[in-house]
């Protein structure tokens, strides 16, 4: 990771700018939403090789720093939420997509169902996905 | 499947509200199938998005909007050699990929 970064300042502009947009690993939560409530029903599980990627790109992006390649200027963290209409759908969409990422534990799922079926008739599910942005100036 | 992704465009809005892309050559970095690339490079001068993963490029190609096929290039390349030379980019975007 720290060799991509040093490419990537090799062929930015002497004034150039790096955004770094990622997900950060922080047992997102999931929620049966609607327009009269948000209900958290549990928490995903963090597997190993997730976090431990976290981990290596923020230590690479600290490594960036200490090397003076890059000066932090900007950053802020926000939400990107996935939703779904129906819990069977997340739990899908979690096997298919995000199989040794994330971990949609057995009673979370049924939390999730059983809050979903009493809910009002507009509420889906969903997990909002805690986002990181920050914005680096290139030195000289 | 009905899923949707960041339905209120949260996304979208902090990238525009950390960098202007206007005019700028941006280099986007792990593109995949080219979802975060569509959200920016109206406003950009030339965007070239790399990844490794050649089937997802694939996609990003098919998909692209003929408005940005002229501005837009896929490169199949990982970060850790960039066939690029020195100083060509104004904005790199790492696009969850780091």
């Amino acid at each position: 990771m720290v060799h991509a970064l040093a490419e990537i300042r090799r062929v930015l502009q002497s004034d150039g700018v790096l955004i770094d947009l990622r997900p950060l690993e922080a047992r997102w939560p999931v929620e049966v939403a609607s327009a009269a409530s948000t209900v958290e029903v549990g928490r995903l599980t963090d597997l190993p090789i997730a976090v431990a990627d976290d981990e290596a790109a923020t230590r690479a992006m600290q490594e960036a720093e200490s090397h003076g390649w890059f000066v932090r200027e900007r950053e802020e963290i926000f939400s990107y939420v996935y939703s779904w209409d129906r819990p069977s759908e997340m739990k899908e969409f979690m096997e298919d997509e995000w199989e040794g990422i994330e971990k949609l534990e057995e009673s979370v799922y049924q939390s999730a169902q059983s809050t979903w079926a009493v809910a009002n008739a507009d509420a889906r599910v969903q997990v909002p996905v805690k986002m990181l942005i920050t914005r680096w100036k290139k030195t000289e | 499947m009905t899923l949707q992704r960041d339905p209120q465009g949260l996304e979208r809005r902090m990238l525009n509200r950390f960098v202007d892309f206007s005019g700028k050559h941006v280099l986007e970095v792990g593109c995949g199938e080219g979802r975060l690339t569509w959200l920016y490079a109206d406003s950009a001068r030339r965007v070239t998005a790399l990844d490794p993963d050649v089937d997802a490029l694939r996609v990003a190609r098919t998909d692209c909007p003929v408005r940005l096929e002229s501005r837009v290039t896929f490169t199949g390349a990982s970060a850790r050699h960039l066939p690029f030379p020195h100083e060509k980019f104004d904005i790199a975007l790492l696009a969850w990929s780091l």
